[in-house]
């Protein structure tokens, strides 16, 4: 993959060629290699059913992998039982102790390690503090909002200052303001107290606001591992380009490789030009990745000959409020998007033939779909 | 909910007078016995009708002082205790197996846990008595006892099961993450939130053999004599106001049982409404 | 890319991982059942053992094989269509002595007599009359003197069918049949004949009770289901005391209520409704209201629930299309709250069908349903192979009505979980 430019610190995780089957027949995760730094904050991303919860399970020490190793701090943790393993762990439904109070679940953790009373007693308050729920610290699980469980069960991973912090699914219960909040909340959380954050979610804005690296799980393979724009700008393969962001895919066949740009011709009809990331050669097909904001409409009969110009026909346009967007029938793609300021799509009528210029490096040719 | 909002025509308003009146009388139906029952057994006099002649304890210090009435508590309490205990043992270690076992026999193998329940009394009691006599368990405290821990794990095999279906595998994930070793995630996480299912479970083993009196008479000699099975005979007899002393100490142990049962369960369901 | 590595990898692991992976599963299944194999025990021990040895005693014939050893072999050629020959004669004196000798004539006599009135009598008084073993060749005529019965067919095919190990007579009786002297199956005699009736009222007072459990339970299970739950639970006491409360007391404050003298008639007498008491009790009456009175809990509980699973959404959506109340209720309420009208009157059918220790208290003479009789013959009358006949048939009846209530049950489940 994407080999680091500079040497990074040492890992505090490391994933090393671990497989994971619950059935003995599919894998679940089929040759996970990931490297996770200590103060990171590292998204684990990917569809329903792509392995996510086994690969965090897996660290935590709730299952265990059929094959490979895990190394915490560079010591293999095979042996080590969970509640060794000094990794806090926020569940998707929170998993409060609904028998105790929010106190006494913050506390829990202190006094299952014999911490002393006064010191117990102070690390719960700053940890309520840090909440902002002193006053409900006698309240039981039962009596809070979701969103107020939520950062009790936060409080509650973080308050006995552990090396690592999983989160699966944290915000998938809350609701969209929530959530967005509570973001920038564990984001400041991740910032001032400089934890390592592993974080699962399957929503790719969560993804890109939250993390230092995405991980792009699907199918029990980390398909990429990367920065957020470097995702965005440079997929390496479909999947990727698809998962993250929109995109939009045009069919085609390679005709000729020249260094990083190839020529291919379109299932619809016509050529461009395309960065060659992942083609095999000349003769191979492939789908070509463009997104929306990107492709620029030129209309029918201006002069300029670039060289992706691609007829295309307006479908309709949807206001958006802060954009619009064109729905075009471009080549073999009926629903081709493009993203307009939004005062421009008064000046689309759907029928009418325009055209599409893009970018060499803007088009992105890939495994074929 | 929709009782008041809904009741727009008359006809509707009727339909509903009538179900609140036929309901009304229901419960007293339900209630008229043990309601009758209660103020005689304080009655001065011996014969059980109305109006009372006086107010008196003499029957309830009939009964402290009957040997025979005493000895039947005893033996209530001892046989319905030995079975609660006997049956917690093998219905939840049951229950633990079944909620992990997987197999198309399952059904099968639940039926038969819980055929108890639904053979009638006298069938299960016609076969120990033959099956008892022989080898010496009729008119014997064990044989009883394990009579009705036979009749009693089914309800305990129900409850437990249905709290450990209910019981969130991810709260000890949850206390082990936090750094709780099995032991402390056991004692502190998972007893305290199972208890409840654990005492229900308990209750209707210790109620089931207390009532019971269908094995008593088949299988109890003089000495085992339980405390329903000395009002069988009492009844039979003739009915004279201490059995309804007796009756009236029955009842109120059925209304602790009853009472704690209910608390129980509003402290599961209070327990419940969190994770959500 | 890794892919192809990865396959290769796969496939040299996969067959011994899966074979790992299905034994791990089955230490784990094994481990499952062992917890449940105690319980599995206990109960041969203390409820499927003995119910099986009753069901056994309801075929078994011990009784003439054991006492008349000899007779019996010697029967086991004959055809049964003249009378037996000299040998037969010879073995049933030489049994006969052996065994008034041994105490045991007894046994015989009352198992042989259960067969064919006045066998006891036959038997009796042939080993009281015999005085030693026939001279060899004169045991047909001396046993004919001492009771003309030896010179009938049906006295020796009366041995001959009873000499066992099985029979079918117990539960042929049970349903008022028996074998005649050619061996088929016809009639018994109607002095005998009381199991179809019995059979029958027990089936009448467990449907007339049942219908009254639905008819008093359905208002009951409505309001609740209705009513805002604050009140609904206060009303549900009414309905979980008297569940909780013992049978006995039960039954108890029923004959002090009901009772000639009783608060029953004594309050109709003051308020001048009635001349003379009635009579409430010790009869069918007092069965009906008893038994229902225990049972309606068993009504109320399942129909209480299936009633709160229907949402209110589908009277509110009938009425919006234009159903009057009483076509809404009809056609859209009542029909979700048939499974639950089928699980309670299953299940307070099936309880009232084993009932014993109510109608033995408050009912009368003819009152009595078939556990009654299981009962007496079990203990009273020590008629073993009758009263686990009539178990036999009264568990079957059981049996099936609980399978059924058990597809209900579980029906119910699948469709209460496709409702939410
Ligand atoms: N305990 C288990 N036993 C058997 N199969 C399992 C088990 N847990 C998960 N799986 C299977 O493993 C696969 C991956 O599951 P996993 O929970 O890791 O997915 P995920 O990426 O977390 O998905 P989601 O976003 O829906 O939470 C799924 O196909 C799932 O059915
Ligand atoms: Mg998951």
């Amino acid at each position: 993959m994407e080999a680091g430019t500079v040497m990074p610190a040492p890992a505090l995780v490391r994933f090393s060629g671990i497989q994971k089957t619950y059935d003995g027949e599919h894998l679940v995760v089929k040759n996970l290699d990931l490297d996770i730094r200590k103060g990171e904050f590292i998204t684990l991303l990917g569809p329903s059913g792509s392995g996510k919860t086994t690969t965090l399970m897996m660290l935590a020490g709730f299952e265990v992998p059929t094959h490979g190793e895990i190394y915490l701090s560079e010591r293999p943790i095979k042996n080590v039982p969970p509640h060794r393993r000094d990794i806090g762990m926020v569940f998707q439904n929170y998993a409060l102790f609904p028998h105790l109070t929010i106190a006494e679940n913050i506390a829990f953790p202190l006094s299952v390690r014999k911490s002393s009373k006064a010191e117990t007693q102070e690390r719960v308050s700053a940890a309520l503090r840090m909440i902002k729920m002193e006053s409900l610290a006698h309240r039981r699980p039962g009596q809070l909002s979701g969103g107020q469980q939520q950062r009790v069960a936060l409080a509650r991973a973080l308050v006995f200052n552990p090396q690592l912090v999983l989160m699966d699914e944290p915000l998938g219960a809350l609701d969209k303001r929530l959530r967005e909040q509570m973001q920038l909340e564990i984001k400041q959380l991740h910032e001032t107290m400089g934890i390592t954050i592993v974080y699962v979610t399957h929503d790719q804005s969560e993804a890109l606001t939250m993390s230092d690296r995405i991980a792009v799980f699907n199918d029990g393979i980390v398909q990429q591992i990367d920065r957020p724009d470097a995702l965005y700008e440079h997929p390496v393969n479909s999947f990727v380009a698809h998962f993250i962001g929109e995109n939009n895919v045009l069919a085609g066949t390679v005709e000729t490789v020249e260094r990083d740009y190839c020529r291919v011709a379109l299932a619809g009809g016509g050529t461009v030009a395309a960065r060659a990331i992942n083609v095999s050669g000349a003769g191979a097909s492939t789908s070509l990745s463009v997104r929306p904001e990107r492709v620029a409409i030129v209309p029918n009969g201006s002069s300029g000959e670039g060289p992706n110009r691609l007829p295309a026909r307006v479908q309709n346009t949807i206001y958006l409020g802060d954009h619009a967007l064109a729905v075009l029938d471009v080549a073999d793609n009926a629903e081709f998007m493009v993203k307009l300021q939004p005062g421009a799509h008064h000046s689309l009528k759907p029928g009418e033939s325009v055209f599409i210029t893009f970018r060499p490096e803007d088009c992105l040719a890939l495994d074929p779909v | 909910m929709s009782d008041n909002s809904s009741l727009r025509t008359p006809s509707q308003r009727i339909a509903w007078a009538a179900t609140v009146v036929v309901s009304t009388l229901v419960f007293i139906f339900l209630m008229a016995p043990i309601l009758a029952i209660m103020p005689l057994s304080f009655s001065s006099g011996s014969y059980l009708t109305y109006p009372l002649p006086g107010f008196s304890l003499r029957w309830y210090d009939d009964f402290i002082s009957s040997p025979r009435w005493m000895n039947s508590l005893k033996n209530s309490m001892i046989i319905g205790i030995a079975s609660t205990l006997l049956s917690m043992v093998l219905g939840t270690t049951a229950a633990l197996g079944l909620a992990q076992w997987k197999s198309r026999f399952k059904p099968l193998v639940l039926a038969f846990v819980l055929s108890p329940v639904v053979v009638p009394g006298v069938i299960t009691a016609v076969g120990l008595y033959f099956f008892f006599a022989p080898i010496g368990l009729t008119g014997s405290y064990l044989g009883l006892i394990l009579a009705h821990t036979a009749l009693a794990t089914p309800f305990v095999v129900i409850t437990v099961g249905a709290t450990l279906q209910s019981f969130d595998t991810n709260l000890a994930r949850a206390a082990a993450s936090l750094g709780a070793s099995p032991l402390q995630a056991f004692r502190r996480v998972i007893l305290p939130l199972i208890l409840p299912g654990l005492a229900s479970g308990a209750l209707f083993a210790f109620a089931t053999s207390f009532d019971e009196v269908v094995i008593v008479l088949f299988m109890a000699g003089p000495e085992q004599r339980t405390l329903p099975r000395e009002m069988f005979s009492g009844i039979r007899e003739n009915i004279s106001p201490t059995i309804t002393a007796a009756a009236v100490i029955l009842t109120t142990i059925s209304v602790i049982l009853l009472a704690t049962l209910e608390a129980l369960r509003r402290r599961n369901e209070r327990l419940k409404g969190s994770g959500g | 890319m890794t892919n192809a590595l990865l396959t290769g990898a796969n496939a040299s692991t996969e067959v011994p991982l899966k074979r790992r992976l299905r034994r791990a599963e089955r230490t784990r299944q094994a481990k499952a059942l062992a917890l449940v194999l105690p319980l599995l025990l206990f109960l041969l021990f203390t409820f499927a053992g003995p119910i099986a040895g009753m069901l056994w005693r309801s075929v078994e014939d011990w009784e003439v094989r054991q006492v008349l050893p000899q007779t019996v072999a010697a029967l086991a050629s004959w055809d049964g269509k003249d009378l037996p020959d000299e040998k037969a004669y010879a073995a049933l004196a030489s049994d006969i002595l052996a065994a008034r000798a041994a105490g045991t004539i007894a046994i015989a006599a009352k198992r042989l007599n259960y067969a064919l009135n006045g066998f006891r009598t036959i038997l009796t008084s042939t080993a009281r009359n015999l005085k030693a073993v026939p001279e060899p060749g004169t045991a047909k005529e001396t046993l004919g003197k001492i009771n003309p019965a030896w010179r009938e067919r049906a006295t020796w095919t009366t041995i001959k069918d009873a000499g066992g190990p099985i029979t079918g007579f117990y539960l042929l009786a049970a349903l008022d049949l028996t074998r005649n002297a050619d061996g088929a199956i016809v009639a018994a005699p109607p002095d005998q004949a009381i199991y179809r009736d019995i059979f029958l009222r027990t089936f009448l007072i467990s449907l007339g009770v049942t219908v009254l459990c639905l008819i008093l339970g359905f208002p009951v299970a409505y309001l609740l289901a209705t009513l805002p739950p604050g009140k609904s639970n206060l009303l549900m006491i009414f309905v979980l005391l008297p569940f909780w409360t013992s049978l006995l007391v039960r039954t108890c404050a029923w004959i002090v209520l009901l009772q000639s003298k009783g608060v029953v008639n004594d309050s109709l007498l003051w308020l001048g409704f009635i001349d003379a008491p009635l009579r409430l009790i010790y009869n069918r009456f007092g069965v009906c209201v008893a038994m229902t009175h225990v049972l309606l809990p068993f009504m109320i509980l399942p129909l209480y629930s299936s009633m709160k699973a229907i949402s209110p959404a589908y009277m509110r959506a009938a009425a919006s299309l234009g159903a009057p109340p009483l076509t809404a209720f009809l056609r859209i309420y009542l029909p979700q709250t048939l499974p639950g009208i089928g699980a309670g009157s299953l299940l307070v059918f099936i309880l009232a069908l084993g009932y014993y220790i109510t109608p033995a208290l408050v009912g009368g003479a003819a009152d009595q349903m078939i556990s009654y009789f299981i009962a007496l013959y079990t203990t009273e009358t020590a008629n073993w192979g009758l009263a686990s006949a009539l178990g036999a048939v009264l568990l079957l009846a059981t049996v099936l009505l609980a399978l059924v209530y058990g597809k209900l049950v579980q029906g119910q489940q699948v469709t209460g979980g496709m409702k939410n």
